[in-house]
């Protein structure tokens, strides 16, 4: 059996699937930024696949979005713990059920 | 195809402006902190000017990616007026809470330049950079406050729903990439024109995640989860650049986006739009109704404003060419009357906040008898949402859906004008507030600072100039839509834009 586009597709959005469930279920505002991660690792992989088996006029423009993505989301990793922590500071928890001042 | 960086020398100022505030705070710590804001205003000024020189010139393209055209001339303006407002109201609320500020307004220009971007970009990778530009700002401006629990609980809410939110608009621009075979929505469009007959799931999913990414930077219901929070616990100026650039830069992005490459396809999408501003509006409203705290009813009723604002979205699907253009040049007219009504407002609250520390509704009570002009801003804001005549929002709006009433929206248009009705009613009880009650004892009159004044005066007569004669501004944003439907544009885009036609 050899390897096709959709095999690589099925696994980016099955990993798409676990992301999202992740960052929808854990109540850890660290565990919620796992699955963001594991969902940003979904696109790449979609997007390398597309590149790397559709034909297209431009197959570089797929390699060249996923070293982007990969960049803002090192990024966004960084400023989300930095907030991380500064609300572990005022609170000390992360725990998204436990900070819950804003209500309406 | 030649790079011509000219093209970029507004934003060229406004970064320049922001690592010099920077800069400037790394060297002078002590320098006074309302001295960087007027720094920062003054930026902002250099670039709304500069960017006027690049009105009715000939379109700019820089390597397919960005498009200078009136388009992005008309939120460049926009957003540059934007970050001066904000950079007055921030000087005086800045100064007593924070001691550094550099960053605070290095932060507000880059958010600027974002802005301008989403709005300029003609590809799916810049349109996402940029969109992570203004994003990544306004995360640590919603959190500035490091002491404040409200401030850093509300960032991280806003970064933890935005970064899900991103991941998901990924995924579907992925999608459109695997689709189509390219980033540039010239190349989209076209390849979407070919195909168009057969109705593709991975494409319908594709849009409909797209959507869901946008409508998240817009707050549109159901995605609107995070604006109430990050607007309650954010600083008093950013809450007012969250309500007014980041729901222009989205609706930036999603005319560019939907006018153009994915216009092919409107069948696909229309619906789901149509469906989102009937959400988002009516709930928008409803639960506006039921805020105590001042900042979250204007969450939501700016929530209902993104709703009206969605109908012509829809009607760009359901119309024809003409319809389209006719509403996304009401659309424009009332974002610009939108954004006046709300500087305005938040101008008045940040000047009453920084004399009494009160930002509830209960908390105005008096207004009109500690500080009348605070009050008079506040109610002409207030009507002005509501769309009372005379004042923007009812111009604005008249416009609005009338351009955007076409065969299959009459129901969305009806909507929208009831749900206006509906806005009133909680307008007004603010409005009871500052008029009828008694201010608390020990209240007594007070005067405001004159940068205040003067802005919370030009705004207020801003609004009041849209409302009686909106013909300027809709002739500027009659030309602003121009580029977005071709017309006008003489050979911009070679081999792609003949492919589309």
């Amino acid at each position: 059996m050899t390897l096709e586009l959709e095999h690589f597709l099925t696994v980016g959005a099955l990993l798409f699937s676990l992301g999202l469930f992740v960052a929808l279920s854990k109540r850890n505002a660290i565990g919620v930024l796992m699955g963001v991660e594991l969902m940003l690792n979904a696109v790449n992989l979609t997007l390398l696949s597309f590149s790397r088996f559709s034909v297209s006029e431009r197959p570089v423009a797929g390699q060249t979005f996923v070293v982007f993505v990969i960049t803002v989301a090192a990024a966004e990793a960084a400023v989300a713990l930095a907030l991380a922590v500064s609300v572990y500071r005022n609170r000390q928890t992360v725990d998204i059920d436990r900070i819950n001042l804003l209500k309406s | 195809m030649e790079r011509d960086y000219t093209l970029f020398i507004p934003e060229f100022i406004a970064a320049g402006g922001a690592v010099l505030v920077l800069a400037a705070e790394l060297i002078y710590p002590k320098v006074r902190k309302d001295y960087l804001a007027y720094f920062t205003a003054a930026v902002a000024l250099a670039w709304g000017i500069s960017a006027l020189f690049y009105i009715g010139n000939t379109v700019g393209n820089f390597q397919g990616v960005i498009q200078t055209d009136n388009f992005t001339t008309f939120f460049r303006l926009l957003g540059s007026g934007i970050v001066f407002v904000v950079a007055l109201l921030s000087a005086q609320y800045m100064n007593r809470r924070t001691k550094t500020a550099g960053e605070y307004y290095g932060l507000l220009l880059l958010a600027g330049i974002g802005m301008v971007y989403m709005a300029a970009a003609r590809e799916l990778i810049t349109a996402y950079i940029a969109l992570e530009l203004l994003s990544f700002s306004l995360y640590v401006l919603v959190g500035y406050l490091t002491k404040d629990n409200l401030s850093t609980e509300a960032s991280l809410k806003y970064i933890l729903l935005g970064a899900f939110s991103s991941a998901m608009f990924l995924y579907g621009m992925s999608l459109v990439y695997g689709i189509t075979g390219t980033t540039y929505y010239d190349g989209i469009g076209a390849a979407l024109a070919d195909r168009s007959g057969d109705t593709d799931t991975a494409a319908v999913v594709g849009f409909m995640l797209i959507l869901a990414g946008v409508g998240f930077k817009v707050s549109a219901a159901p995605f609107h989860m995070w604006a109430p929070d990050a607007y309650e616990g954010a600083p008093l100026p950013i809450t007012a650049f969250l309500s007014t650039a980041s729901k222009a830069a989205g609706f930036a992005l999603i005319l560019r986006l939907f006018t153009g490459p994915l216009a092919a396809n409107a069948d696909d999408w229309k619906w789901a739009i149509a469906a989102l501003a009937a959400i988002t509006m009516t709930a928008g409203n409803l639960i506006a109704i039921q805020q105590k705290n001042l900042k979250r009813l204007v969450a939501y009723s700016s929530i209902g404003q993104v709703g009206y604002m969605l109908v012509v979205i829809a009607a760009i699907g359901y119309g024809d060419r003409d319809t389209a253009q006719n509403a996304s040049t009401g659309l424009l007219l009332h974002m610009v009357g939108y954004v006046c009504s709300t500087l305005a407002l938040f101008t008045a609250l940040t000047a009453y906040y920084n004399r009494t520390g009160k930002d509830t509704i209960a908390g105005l009570r008096g207004m009109a008898e500690t500080q009348p002009f605070l009050a008079t801003i506040v109610t002409v804001s207030l009507f002005s949402f509501a769309g009372l005549p005379f004042f923007a929002g009812f111009t604005t709006k008249l416009f609005m859906f009338q351009g955007s009433v076409t065969d299959g929206l009459l129901w969305l248009v009806a909507l929208a004008v009831a749900n206006s009705f509906v806005s009133l009613y909680y307008y007004l009880m603010v409005l009871r507030q500052v008029y009828l009650f008694d201010p608390e004892p020990g209240m007594s009159r007070f005067s405001v600072g004159p940068v205040l004044w003067v802005t919370g005066a030009a705004l207020t007569l801003g609004v009041i100039f849209i409302g009686v004669y909106p013909g300027p501004v809709f002739e500027g944003a009659e030309r602003a839509t121009d580029p977005l439907f071709g017309v006008g544009v003489d050979a911009v885009d070679h081999a792609a834009m003949d492919h589309s036609h």
